[in-house]
């Protein structure tokens, strides 16, 4: 694939740097137009409410979840919807239990993967609300902004994340 | 247009770059952090050197959004508990091949285990609300 030859752009993987512009561009584009910064963890606290209905915890009726309903729900659900549609635009199927190496490395029971899942999410959730922000609001928004809590916040998730795989080949390599 | 239409919009464009791109593809982020294929460590450096320069612009636009209406930074506090929560985050990012966004993704891509991720997601959320209203009282 050349620099500047493209495939379709509808059906085809894109370069990285026409992926990189394109998320980037959001971050002014969503102050400009809706006066919000390009985040995603804390609209999980939206699908938390929903869940936990009858929760009375305070950080869960704070100001951000006056309306559960708000700007970070509707940001979820087009996230969800734009790669269905880019996934049946390449063709994909619609439902799959397959995720690439880690179903190939581990051929657990479906049961145990899936708490493997469940787990890896736990600590996403707890770590972005603990660190207050994820890939998109510390690493893109918070660093493209120079704030200095992106900036250890991402030098963590980084480190760890390649601590964590690390781990997971040496794990393989032993024949779990 | 209402602004939760503009937002949905926002959100379709972002999961079908995420999905476009690669950042849904757990062997994409795997081989990001074994350093085989580092094409989604340049997928987050332009967007980090283009969303900045953005806000320069944005900036020298006198921080005006549509409209003239004044926008404001939020701005993200350090606290004692940032690091060791960027240490968590990075294990369940390690483990799941998937960060808050890309899990909405791979759900939107089909894939079954990424509604574990969600759930978990959810669930560590949760958690961290009690911990809070513990730790507080």
């Amino acid at each position: 694939m050349g620099f500047f030859v493209f495939g379709n752009l509808l059906t085809d993987p894109w370069p990285w740097w026409l992926g990189g512009i394109c998320i980037g561009l959001l971050v002014p584009l969503m102050y400009y137009f809706t006066n919000t910064a390009l985040g995603v963890s804390t609209g999980y606290g939206n699908l938390a409410r929903l869940i936990f209905f009858k929760t009375r915890l305070k950080w869960l009726h704070s100001d951000a979840f006056k309306n559960i309903y708000n700007w970070r729900f509707f940001f979820i659900i087009g996230i969800v919807i734009g790669a269905f549609i880019s996934a049946q635009l390449a063709g994909m199927l619609l439902v799959t239990s397959d995720m690439g190496r880690f179903t190939q490395m581990f051929a657990w029971p479906f049961l145990y993967q899936a708490l493997w899942f469940f787990a890896g999410g736990f600590l996403l959730g707890l770590g972005a609300r603990t660190a207050n922000g994820c890939t998109s609001g510390h690493s893109i928004h918070g660093l493209a902004n120079f704030h200095l809590s992106s900036l250890i916040a991402t030098v963590f998730f980084l480190l760890f994340g390649f601590l964590t795989v690390h781990f997971i080949s040496f794990l393989q390599a032993g024949g779990m | 247009m209402s602004k939760n239409l503009i937002i949905l919009i926002f959100g379709i464009f972002f999961g079908f770059v995420l999905s476009r791109v690669g950042a849904s593809n757990y062997d994409m982020i795997f081989s990001m952090f074994t350093m085989e294929n580092l094409t989604l460590a340049w997928v987050i450096l332009t967007a980090i050197v283009t969303a900045a320069v953005g806000m320069q612009v944005f900036k020298l636009l006198g921080h005006k959004g549509y409209k003239g209406i004044d926008i404001k930074i939020k701005k993200k506090e350090l606290t004692r508990y940032t690091a060791l929560g960027g240490a968590f985050f990075g294990i369940g990012w390690g483990m799941s091949g998937a960060c808050p966004g890309t899990a909405l993704a791979q759900v939107g891509e089909g894939k079954i285990l990424a509604v574990f991720t969600i759930l978990g997601l959810i669930a560590g959320t949760y958690i961290y609300a009690l911990w809070l209203e513990k730790s507080q009282q």
